[in-house]
């Protein structure tokens, strides 16, 4: 709405575009869930056959090398073709740390199976005693000569169940003050004995996410990423730009889309209280571009946003609830289906989304946690 | 976060924020209920600060800046409370300079010699509706009705109004022949006017051939000026409300210290923020001639709306003091009351915006 393609980008756009319309099967296109690994992993080769999965790595680690412009485009134009949600942890995450922090060798080992989705990762961070205290976590990783020995519980890991490793935050000092100067960060094999995986069924019908137990397994020592110790740092350092990245409009867009089938299907598009919301609500997404397109600006200059990325997390997710609260009541006394509603406008999943965008406030530091990070380090408000 | 300015841009960001620091709630205090409300002498510093012509093309000897400088001045008017009503001595200027031959009042407007304002609202809800008509083509006549204009101090008004080929603008004198102004206080020490027009002789005003109509494209712009001023507000009351949380101490500790405090303040920050974000962002991608509706409308509906929820959020952090009149936060939420409601409030913004987007069916 508010960032002009150039001429390059225009045309990288339509590439993108014309690829994806080519390429991506009608059975993976608007899904309101993740499919599961046997559907979803074929077109993540494809991807990766094209080049394309990896738009944000250097060019050198198997990415596209790609301008935060170019990257931004990808998104929208996988958002609007309807593709399905990539597992994000080794592409996002893990990916660009071993980029940053990794030993050659720790490179060269996990980079090419995660562009070429041979291997799928996990992230390690909550515990059932740590969640929003995440700096409280006691899964514990004892040195022991040439090995850790990993004892503890991990807890909402999305897609555990189905994930080969995962990186994870472990106490390695039990006594260190501030507690979160006594973590490290461990690369772990999840097919280790003593590993057990526990899928956990959500409010939204899926098993998106599990609960993994550590029974003494033994984990190499060169699975350390940087320095013992030093893991809260480097699990902190790339936040940002996630934030940034689930804070694309497109997915408001689609919302908004979602509701207007709706709305016109059940028929109170007519009503004038409901028209006010829907303009409001419309309004705010057009906000929502605009703080995007103005952090992009930002990043481009060098000039990230830092801790302000938290404010675009906090509008971003409450809107895309506030979107899902007119959904379903576009959707009036079918609100409540749980299978995705024939209408003559089109075919309309209400209560999946709906269920779904309640995590959007809860995972990656809830709206509360970022309020606490703005209050303190952007607005200086005393402790 | 910060708006990425060019170093022009950020130089008269600094004048416009040195100058206004003279101005401030101690001012804007002091001018309460006393016609005009604003001190003529400081209109024409601005006018010689070269502000009041930013917007005017170079075919008229203007800077032709665009809405980025725009906002940039008239944020930090809302900030420091400035009762000169700069935002619509810009405004007006900009539209009268738009033809070959502009009207000869636009020379002095453009120095601050003489105040021109948008006398366009005739409904309380719908600000494009229009019924005042104009007769007679070589010397128009104005019959009509116009509400809620900001008269202070004016010596004339652009007024909208339909000719024989449809809406269009007018400059009519305030002493002119059937023109008859009623003022009434408004909360924060100024005056609304109701400006009645009687067969008043006016001068048409001609449209920038570029421009969609000269009236709708005034009130756009009308929107956009008024939402700076609205983001400038809404960061006064902000500064004002972190600094008394710092300070402020119950149980023994700072106020802001508490944590639902602290979230209501991050509130405030967050629709501040955005408001800025919008602001800029429309700013940067329209021409002051060619504003897109859809996103002058949607501005004014979230800066209207946000400025109102920030500035009453800033009394309610304050606590009993701030439900006093010695106290500044209240000029804060006045200010907001006046801009927030004229050329349209919040509500009145969606009603276009959905006709705009065509949301009906």
């Amino acid at each position: 709405m508010f960032r002009r393609d150039s001429p390059d980008e225009a045309a990288f756009r339509t590439e993108v575009r014309t690829w994806l319309e080519a390429n991506l099967t009608p059975a993976l296109r608007g899904r309101t869930n993740r499919p599961p690994p046997a559907e979803l992993m074929p077109w993540y080769r494809t991807l990766s056959r094209k080049g394309w999965i990896a738009p944000h790595w250097p060019k050198k680690h198997g990415g596209m090398g790609a301008t935060l412009n170019e990257q931004i485009i990808m998104t929208e134009e996988l958002a609007r073709v309807g593709a399905p949600q990539l597992p994000a942890q080794g592409l996002n995450h893990i990916g660009p740390i071993l980029i940053e922090f990794g030993t050659e060798a720790q490179k060269v080992k996990h980079l090419p199976p995660i562009t070429a989705g041979t291997v799928i990762w996990a992230q390690g961070y909550s515990e059932p005693g740590a969640g929003s205290d995440l700096a409280s976590l006691t899964t514990r990783a004892t040195l022991e000569g040439d090995h850790f020995v990993v004892q503890g519980q991990k807890i909402w890991t999305t897609w555990a169940h189905h994930s080969d490793w995962m990186f994870a935050l472990v106490r390695t000092d039990p006594l260190a003050q501030p507690r979160l100067a006594g973590i490290s960060f461990l690369l772990l094999d999840l097919h280790s004995p003593g590993t057990t995986i526990r899928p956990i069924r959500t409010i939204a019908g899926d098993d998106e996410f599990s609960e993994v137990f550590f029974d003494n397994v033994v984990v190499p020592k060169e699975n350390l990423v940087g320095k013992l110790n030093d893991g809260w740092r480097i699990a902190n350092t790339l936040l940002g730009h996630e934030r940034l990245g689930t804070s694309n409009p497109q997915y408001a867009l689609i919302a908004l889309d979602r509701i207007k089938t709706m709305a016109r299907a059940s028929g109170v598009m007519a009503d004038p209280a409901f028209q006010d919301r829907l303009a409001a609500a419309s309004i705010n997404v057009t906000a929502l571009s605009a703080l995007f397109s103005h952090a992009v600006e930002l990043t481009n200059l060098q000039r990230s946003p830092g801790p302000e990325a938290s404010m675009i997390k906090i509008f971003g997710s409450e809107l895309l609830q506030s979107l899902n609260d007119l959904l379903i009541e576009a959707a009036g006394s079918q609100a409540s289906l749980e299978k995705p509603i024939t209408t003559d406008f089109g075919t309309v999943d209400v209560s999946t989304p709906f269920l779904q965008v309640r995590r959007a406030t809860i995972y990656g530091g809830s709206s509360e946690i970022q309020r606490n990070i703005i209050a303190r380090r952007v607005l200086n408000l005393p402790q | 976060m910060d708006v990425h300015l060019t170093a022009e841009q950020i130089l008269l960001r600094d004048s416009a924020a040195k100058f206004i620091a003279a101005a401030g709630p101690k001012v804007a205090r002091a001018s309460r209920g006393r016609p005009p409300s604003f001190a003529p002498g400081r209109l024409r510093q601005v006018g010689e600060l070269g502000w009041l012509s930013m917007l005017v093309p170079s075919s008229a000897d203007g800077p032709a800046l665009g809405l980025t400088e725009l906002a940039l001045v008239l944020e930090q008017a809302g900030r420091g409370l400035v009762c000169e009503p700069i935002g619509l001595a810009i405004i007006a200027t900009a539209a009268l300079a738009q033809g070959h031959a502009p009207h000869p009042i636009l020379r002095r407007a453009m120095r601050g010699d003489a105040l021109v304002v948008p006398a366009l609202q005739e409904s309380a809800h719908d600000p494009l509706a229009l019924r005042t008509q104009a007769t007679g083509d070589r010397a128009p006549r104005l019959t009509g009705t116009k509400m809620s204009v900001c008269a202070d101090g004016a010596d004339g008004f652009l007024v909208s109004a339909r000719g024989v080929d449809g809406p269009a603008l007018y400059y009519v004198p305030r002493d002119g022949a059937g023109v008859s102004v009623a003022t009434t206080p408004t909360v924060d020490g100024r005056t609304l006017a109701t400006v009645e027009l009687k067969d008043a002789p006016a001068d048409l005003v001609p449209a920038r051939q570029s421009s969609r109509s000269a009236v709708e494209a005034l009130t756009d712009l009308a929107l956009i000026a008024l939402s700076a001023e609205l983001l400038g507000v809404m960061e006064g009351a902000q500064e004002l409300t972190l600094e008394y949380l710092r300070v402020r101490k119950q149980f023994g500790k700072p106020i802001g210290s508490f944590q639902a405090l602290q979230h209501k303040a991050v509130d405030i920050y967050i629709k501040t923020e955005t408001v800025r974000s919008l602001l800029y962002q429309v700013a940067a991608a329209n021409d002051p001639y060619r504003i897109d509706p859809e996103l002058a409308v949607a501005v004014k509906a979230k800066a209207s709306e946000d400025a109102l929820v920030v500035t009453q959020s800033c009394i309610q952090l304050h606590g009993a003091i701030g439900f006093t009149d010695e106290h500044d936060i209240g000029l804060y939420l006045k200010r907001a009351m006046l801009l927030s409601s004229l050329f349209g409030n919040a509500a009145a913004q969606r009603r276009r915006y959905i006709e705009l987007t065509e949301m009906k069916v």
